[in-house]
């Protein structure tokens, strides 16, 4: 099973229909990540990255595909309960505006995907953190969190429970360069240290340097 | 889950808060509409039951509490009286009654008219708190027993002494602290002026009575009329058989049931206000509960993109609907409690507004009240909840 890709995409197309105006996104993407591989996609607004990436995530259907497979599962055929199963036990998500849920402390956003997994978040949530030199924050609502701070804690949540996939869509997007750079270290020391498969999409060519691989995107197609 | 649904519902404390009180607002009328008319059936009933009779004999009509006026004539009383069987007349008391009314200690009491003479029926085992039971009554009652009638060209002062005597009330001792009355104060009933003889303890068939000849002379010019009769039972005889032999003797103008039975009859009787209570109490619960049924509407639209980081989390459809059903629930169960609260609250109100009203809030009530708002707090949050599952989880992450 682990000699199966992470994710393995092929001739993948999708359209959104708006008032029945049909506008296609992806045209026949072909797309294969190993394990433990960093993938950085890099492209210009609207080419289709962040459709693509929720494609994989398990967040929308595809219009069209030939296979569509995550952690070695095929997820064309599974009903809306497999897939948020599988969308819970493999992959975990960082977004560029955190989406951190406002309501509850940081420590239970934290604890919340092990929750879900009917885990209880013992000690990993608080070393997590401190790792993460979040401690101090545990108990605070991510409103009166600062913004670098707040993109530490998505990434905490989006690894605690140890996914196969981290799906990063532009995580320093809204950070500055001093706090891009320590979201970024931190995705690739997880990515080191775990073993964890990350595709990061940016616009940022800098933050590309230290991935495995650079796929550009333009026009819903990959290119050279 | 509940700690999340908890925090959602404390991130907005005046919503939620105003959504419990209408909840509340609901459940307190739902309790105190009942409770009021179960519990004022339950106060008519027990009273009736202290009544030294076994049998009833009311007019032949669906509704025992809307009765005015006085069908019964002497011949009915005499048939009551003379009915006899091997052993002799099966009625060892025939006891009538005359209602009217008079509007004592802030509302309107039923007058009890009865014969002075047989107050002990009325009394059992109550005593006499203050004053006298009808001293001076007793002799009007033998007068008019001696079948003295006052001639037709008696001019109103000799009436007036004629009637002298008969002007007494006995009342009990609840209407009395609540009417803060004394002995010897003053009532006018229907143009004549009653004196208050004597108080009896609470917990007697009627709050205020008069001597049922006074009322007679009155009111109907001394006609041996009724408004009901009570009947105590020759020793040994079955109830239930005498009841269908009275009847029997008496025809269809009359009903004859077992005074135990009382309390069914007041139910049926006030079943359709019950009905009207219990309509006009569900449409309030249904308001209220349409209330957070928008509150939970309003929260999934507002919280859509929270949704979507919650399905991107790996929350199920059911997990959404189990969030927005915890959340109603619980505003449900804070408004059950404000509202248990409020109808206490309201009980005591009345206690002060309106003594003599009874408001019952049974355990069972309670737990119907808890049962109500446990319900309507989960069919509120369905149609929130199927919403909030229905949502595509990649828009809702976009929602702005």
């Amino acid at each position: 099973m682990n000699d199966q890709p992470a994710i393995d995409v092929r001739d993948l197309h999708h359209a959104y229909t708006h008032g029945g105006v049909t506008e296609p996104v992806l045209h026949g993407i072909d797309f294969r990540v190993e394990r433990g591989e960093f993938v950085v996609i890099m492209g210009p607004s609207g080419c289709g990255k962040t459709t693509l990436l929720n494609i994989v995530g398990l967040m929308m259907r595809p219009t069209r595909a030939a296979a569509v497979q995550v952690a070695g599962r095929d997820v064309l055929g599974l009903n809306d309960a497999a897939r948020t199963a599988l969308r819970r036990e493999q992959i975990g998500f960082v977004f560029q505006r955190f989406n951190l849920l406002p309501t509850i402390s940081v420590a239970r956003n934290v604890g919340l995907p092990l929750r879900l997994r009917g885990i209880a978040p013992d000690g990993q949530v608080r070393v997590l953190l401190d790792e993460m030199g979040l401690a101090a924050q545990a108990r605070k609502k991510p409103g009166g969190l600062s913004v670098g701070q707040q993109q530490r804690v998505a990434i905490a949540r989006a690894i605690v429970a140890e996914p196969t996939v981290l799906l990063a869509d532009e995580p320093t997007g809204n950070l500055d360069s001093a706090n891009a750079a320590v979201v970024l270290d931190l995705i690739q020391r997880f990515h080191r240290e775990r073993g964890l498969t990350v595709i990061m999409i940016t616009h940022n060519e800098q933050l590309a340097v230290e991935a495995d691989r650079v796929l550009h995107m333009r026009d819903g197609r990959f290119c050279e | 889950m509940l700690a999340l649904a908890w925090a959602n519902l404390l991130h907005r404390k005046l919503r939620t808060l105003l959504s419990a009180l209408a909840v509340g607002i609901g459940i307190m009328l739902m309790l105190v509409s009942r409770g009021l008319a179960s519990g004022s059936i339950a106060e008519v009933n027990e009273r009736m039951q202290s009544v030294d009779a076994e049998l009833v004999v009311l007019p032949a009509q669906d509704n025992i509490i809307f009765t005015n006026g006085a069908p019964f004539r002497g011949i009915h009383e005499r048939h009551l009286r003379d009915l006899a069987d091997a052993d002799g007349p099966l009625a060892d008391l025939v006891i009538p009654a005359f209602f009217g009314q008079v509007k004592m200690g802030g509302q309107q009491q039923r007058l009890f008219g009865v014969d002075p003479r047989q107050m002990a029926a009325f009394l059992g085992e109550r005593r006499v708190v203050r004053g006298e039971l009808f001293a001076r009554a007793h002799a009007f009652a033998k007068r008019v027993a001696r079948g003295e009638r006052p001639p037709e060209d008696m001019d109103n002062l000799a009436y007036q002494a004629y009637l002298a005597d008969g002007l007494e009330l006995v009342i009990d001792d609840r209407l009395r602290r609540v009417g803060g009355y004394q002995v010897g104060d003053e009532i006018t009933i229907m143009g004549q002026t009653f004196r208050i003889a004597g108080v009896i303890e609470a917990g007697v068939a009627g709050r205020v009575f008069a001597p049922l000849q006074t009322l007679r002379e009155i009111v109907v010019a001394g006609e041996q009329t009724a408004s009901m009769y009570f009947i105590r039972l020759r020793d040994g005889l079955e109830p239930a058989t005498a009841a269908e032999r009275f009847a029997t003797s008496l025809g269809s103008g009359a009903r004859v049931e077992l005074k135990s039975d009382y309390g069914r009859l007041l139910r049926e009787s006030f079943a359709s206000v019950n009905l009207y209570m219990n309509a006009s109490s569900g449409v309030a619960l249904v308001v209220c509960f349409l209330f957070i049924l928008l509150t939970m509407y309003t929260m999934v639209v507002e919280r859509t993109r929270e949704i979507g980081i919650l399905k991107a989390l790996g929350v199920t459809r059911g997990g959404l609907v189990q969030l927005s059903v915890l959340e109603a629930l619980l505003i449900s169960v804070i408004g059950v409690v404000i509202g248990i609260a409020l109808a206490f609250g309201a009980r005591a109100l009345i206690g002060v507004l309106v003594p003599l009203l009874t408001v019952a809030l049974p355990v069972e009530q309670l737990l119907l009240a808890i049962a109500v708002g446990v319900i309507g707090g989960v069919c509120s949050a369905l149609y929130p909840g199927y919403r909030a599952a229905r949502l595509d989880p990649a828009l809702a992450l976009s929602h702005e």
